[in-house]
């Protein structure tokens, strides 16, 4: 289970890493958004490179973000055969019954599962450089507009802090009730699909029920040091715009603004 | 049957920032017939090296013997290793997930294949082990029974497949006295039917001194020392070192030497300390 790798934090000392939250959070949508309009395979590779750049820099190592697509390559798997399928458009390359394969349901397949990777490999870029703490901070402070039509910010930060911590911890709770099973036999490798689900009854029952205890205890916890989420709440550590947050930002508008003019063959390049 | 641990390594999350070496070149052997106390302070590798007895943690480097069975073998049965090395972890009632007591204890048996007429009386036998009143639990759902109660059912599942040999991750963390108590006996009592050998972590001295015949002590994933009880706290100094406390009659009995009463040995259970101080006192007159 230690083996999950999607969204944990990676720590290190790399610029990336020092980045305000924000502008992170900030430049990770505008990446998504980029690689969702994208159509030109050029301006791929230059997105797949400038991943590979980035990723240097936060000193991740290469390895590590590219086993993130493991965990959706199944999605993409699927996902790409549909598309595969799904679109008939160009030319016929080959027929099988009611399966037609043309040129254009290539691209689209292609188009898809490239987007898909590099959308998992932006966004755990982003959770591997930060800290589920400064990125619940982040995000609250970016949802600052919505406070002023009285939507509760503070308590949406503060429910998906807690939810990102339970995560390590319910992972380790997953570890060691499956080492109790297996301690009296449990076998959880073995058998076929519906075998295999119903080995996994014995840590499932206990996950939840422990689940429960725990969200019980922290929320006595908290009321035991009256926490609530007043309006004027201080922070400890206060996130301030450097001039690194400033460079980030130019170079990866830069580099969409080239990617942009290779996507729509500005330089006569194809 | 001996288990015999040799050169055993292990590092968690190798060749990442999170590497931490639990266990650095330990050697030692358990013999049949032995109740083994493993002590030591919080993260020097206990449970690491416990989880190794049963292949829950495969070996990366090292050796572990259980009687023939190799468990740096890549070609190990592990139904058979782990009939044989039941394992009870820190608050075992966290792992109850049946419908009714009786199936939750039978899930161990079944799991290692025994036949099903034989299970049901092995549950019934482990639970009356355990000082459960089998007919009362046995269709009740284990999250109805009290704290106490749970931690027995639970102990029922571990001991209901007859291992041979048990261990023990810290039995009585979380208990109230008279509970400890029960727990304990309920180990010698098991040591005097089918369990052969015991192995136990505890972070408590008195249960130590009193139960076992021999101790081992990890620190900074090292095994430093591996001796009997009364050899081990008849040096209270060299153990503080460690971060451990001595049982409470070998610090009272220390004290009193200081102040002037020395009762020439060091006693391990409060029965020892009476007859040698009253010896003692007896002498003075």
């Amino acid at each position: 289970m230690r083996e999950v790798s999607f969204g944990q934090y990676y720590p290190s000392n790399s610029a990336v890493h020092k980045m305000d939250a924000r502008v992170k959070l900030l430049l990770t949508i505008a990446f998504i958004v980029m690689v969702f309009l994208v159509k030109s395979l050029y301006a791929y590779i230059a997105i797949g490179v400038f991943i590979l750049l980035t990723t240097l820099v936060s000193r991740v190592p290469v390895l590590k973000v590219l086993k993130s697509i493991k965990a959706i390559i199944f999605i993409v798997v699927i996902m790409s055969i549909i598309n595969l399928f799904a679109n008939a458009e160009g030319k016929v390359l080959c027929s099988w019954w009611i399966f037609t394969i043309t040129d254009g349901g290539i691209i689209t397949a292609v188009n898809l599962a490239l987007r898909l990777i590099f959308l998992v490999m932006g966004t755990s870029l982003l959770t591997y450089t930060t800290t589920p703490m400064e990125l619940t901070d982040g995000m609250e402070s970016l949802m600052y507009p919505l406070k002023l039509i009285k939507v509760p910010t503070h308590d949406i930060a503060i429910i998906m802090s807690i939810a990102l911590r339970f995560i390590p911890i319910l992972m380790e709770e997953v570890d060691k009730i499956m080492m109790a099973q297996k301690a009296r036999g449990a076998c959880f490798d073995r058998g076929g699909l519906l075998q295999r689900a119903k080995a996994l009854l014995p840590v499932l029952i206990p996950l939840f029920v422990s689940a429960f205890r725990r969200a019980d205890e922290l929320a006595l916890a908290l009321d035991a040091r009256c926490y609530n989420a007043t309006p004027n709440r201080t922070k400890y550590k206060k996130a301030t715009l450097a001039i690194r947050d400033l460079i980030a930002t130019l170079i990866t508008g830069i580099f969409i603004v080239l990617v942009v003019a290779i996507n729509n063959n500005f330089w006569g390049l194809y | 049957m001996q288990i015999k641990v040799e050169g055993l390594k292990y590092t968690y999350s190798p060749k990442t920032p999170f590497e931490k070496v639990a266990l650095d070149d330990i050697s030692f052997t358990i013999n049949e017939g032995d109740t083994i106390g493993i002590i030591g302070s919080t993260g020097s590798g206990k449970s690491t090296l416990c989880q190794h007895f049963n292949a829950l943690i495969r070996i990366s480097h090292g050796k572990i013997f259980v009687g023939d069975m190799e468990l740096h073998s890549k070609k190990l049965d592990l139904g058979v290793l782990r009939k044989t090395v039941g394992m009870l972890f820190q608050y075992p009632e966290y792992q109850l997930f049946a419908d009714t007591v009786k199936d939750d204890v039978e899930f161990g048996p079944l799991n290692f294949g025994m036949p099903k007429e034989e299970v049901g009386e092995l549950a019934k036998y482990a639970l009356e082990l355990t000082g459960l009143d089998f007919d009362a639990v046995k269709d009740k759902s284990p999250f109805e029974l009290s704290g106490g109660q749970k931690r027995r059912a639970a102990i029922a599942g571990v001991i209901a497949s007859r291992p041979e040999i048990l261990v023990l991750d810290e039995p009585t963390a979380g208990l109230d006295p008279q509970g400890k108590k029960e727990i304990l006996d309920l180990v010698k009592k098991l040591k005097e039917s089918y369990v052969k050998t015991v192995i136990m972590i505890s972070h408590n001295m008195d249960e130590i001194a009193e139960y076992c015949n021999r101790v081992i002590v990890l620190n900074d994933s090292k095994l430093i020392y591996d001796t009997t009880p009364r050899e081990l706290f008849s040096n209270p100094e060299k153990l503080k070192e460690t971060g451990l406390e001595v049982p409470h009659v070998v610090a009272i009995s220390s004290m009193l030497k200081e102040g002037g009463i020395d009762l020439g040995e060091t006693p391990l259970t409060k029965e020892e300390f009476i007859s040698l101080l009253t010896r003692r006192l007896k002498c003075e007159k």
